[in-house]
């Protein structure tokens, strides 16, 4: 495999166009940070692994879709976290150890957002099982019935911890 | 996007051992999108997944051959991947082999509505009620056999019952013809049973195929009953006063008898196509 210097857009058109040495060098480029960013989604290394393989083959499919209105990597993990839905969609056993129901302890209620004033430190201060929400529904930009699946929660759930974490982040950050 | 800003590589060696915060993971993960350099500073951190062994994975996906329009359908109304690819294998079930079929059926009805009202109405009307019965015999004859089956070799060698696979390939190929030839009795002239009246010489004949294909090879037990068919339908067209003989309650009898009689001799010998005939 040779080393490329294309840009991404550059590889992505080429791609289009059929040529697999530039999906080697567009896999080279983001297969890595794909599979961490995934692995803290979802526990299990053979699913994260499957994920990529369709993340990649869905690049080579949808390749001349792609319009250059955002950055290459977000188009690439919009693709990798929905493929990552729709296999825990199928197969929702690798979501297994996932803390997904962490009871709140009345310390941690009171100590919510009192004295913090930046929004890195209100986000620590969520509560337990709020930040899981907000990166899926605000940070990775997915819809409720996506959070629920990726989240192994109801879509209720996700609906209601997404309105108390506003409502928390509101008051820490007042 | 330029930035000045980059992640130390404490922090990058904790997001890949998973130990960071969720906060400044999530930090992280929003510059990495705009950051090549802390992109690539990632790469030799992920040592624990085998991205080769994903690659390799990746190349074979886009080696598969992907699924003509038969077998996409197939497995698009729930069929399972290995029955669909045998069936899409099935030479009279190609498209080419189905619009064929449509053809030559279509023309014959065509030609019996436009006769119809004239003096050859009912020679027209023959003509399209034997080719509808003839079609399934040919269509099965065609998806079995040395010579006509592209997948022969694959299908002696499939561990799969040879009587199960013959089976699930005639209906298919029966279903297929059935469908084609009642489509094209719509445009018959005459209403009700006229548009009924191949259907049973269609089974009965096909059913005698796969009965003869117990004893005799698929191709030559085609021909026969092919041949049997052509003659008994001339003959009975050139002797009786009604041409239609052959069709009418008489008839249709005969071919009850003829699909009762096939099946129970396929019931009871099916297993005389292992090995003989493949899949």
């Amino acid at each position: 495999m040779t080393v490329r210097a294309d840009g991404d857009d550059d590889l992505i058109a080429a791609v289009a166009g059929g040529d697999r040495e530039a999906l080697a060098a567009l896999y080279r480029r983001h297969a890595p940070w794909l599979v961490l960013r995934l692995a803290r989604r979802c526990p299990d290394p053979g699913t994260v692994e499957e994920v990529v393989q369709d993340t990649f083959v869905a690049v080579w499919n949808g390749a001349d879709r792609y319009r250059a209105t955002g950055e290459v990597p977000a188009w690439i993990w919009g693709i990798g976290i929905r493929r990552l839905i729709s296999r825990l969609r199928r197969r929702p056993a690798a979501l297994a150890g996932r803390p997904d129901e962490t009871v709140v302890s009345a310390e941690d209620e009171v100590l919510l957002g009192v004295e913090h004033g930046d929004l890195g430190a209100a986000l620590g201060s969520l509560s337990p099982e709020l930040p899981a929400v907000v990166q899926a529904t605000v940070l990775d930009g997915l819809t409720t019935r996506e959070a629920a699946t990726l989240l192994g929660i109801p879509q209720g759930t996700v609906k209601t911890r997404a309105a108390r974490a506003r409502r928390e982040l509101r008051e820490a950050l007042a | 996007v330029n930035t000045t800003w980059h992640a130390d590589p404490d922090v990058l060696s904790r997001y890949a051992a998973e130990t960071l915060d969720d906060v400044r993971a999530a930090s992280l993960e929003a510059h990495l999108l705009t950051c090549e350099r802390c992109r690539e500073a990632l790469v030799p951190l992920t040592a624990n997944a085998d991205l080769d062994d994903i690659w390799r994975g990746i190349e074979t996906a886009l080696d598969a051959p992907r699924p003509g329009i038969v077998e996409w359908l197939l497995l698009h109304v729930g069929v399972g991947d290995d029955v669909a690819r045998l069936l899409a294998a099935t030479t009279s079930l190609r498209l080419s082999w189905l619009l064929a079929e449509a053809f030559a059926l279509g023309t014959a009805a065509l030609a019996a509505h436009a006769a119809a009202g004239t003096v050859r109405a009912t020679a027209t009307l023959f003509v399209f009620l034997a080719l509808a019965a003839l079609v399934p015999v040919v269509g099965v004859a065609a998806a079995f056999g040395p010579g006509v089956d592209p997948s022969y070799e694959i299908g002696i060698a499939a561990p799969m019952r040879s009587d199960r696979l013959l089976f699930i390939r005639a209906a298919a190929v029966l279903g297929a013809s059935l469908a084609i030839a009642g489509i094209a009795a719509v445009v018959l002239p005459g209403t009700g049973w006229t548009l009924a009246l191949w259907l049973a010489p269609a089974l009965g004949l096909s059913l005698a195929t796969l009965a003869l294909a117990t004893v005799l090879r698929p191709i030559s037990a085609a021909l026969t009953v092919g041949l049997a068919w052509v003659v008994l339908a001339a003959v009975t067209a050139a002797t009786s006063a009604d041409p239609m003989t052959v069709f009418r309650a008489g008839g249709q009898l005969l071919f009850l008898g003829l699909i009762a009689g096939s099946s129970l001799v396929i019931a009871r010998r099916h297993a005389a196509y292992e090995g003989r005939i493949p899949a």
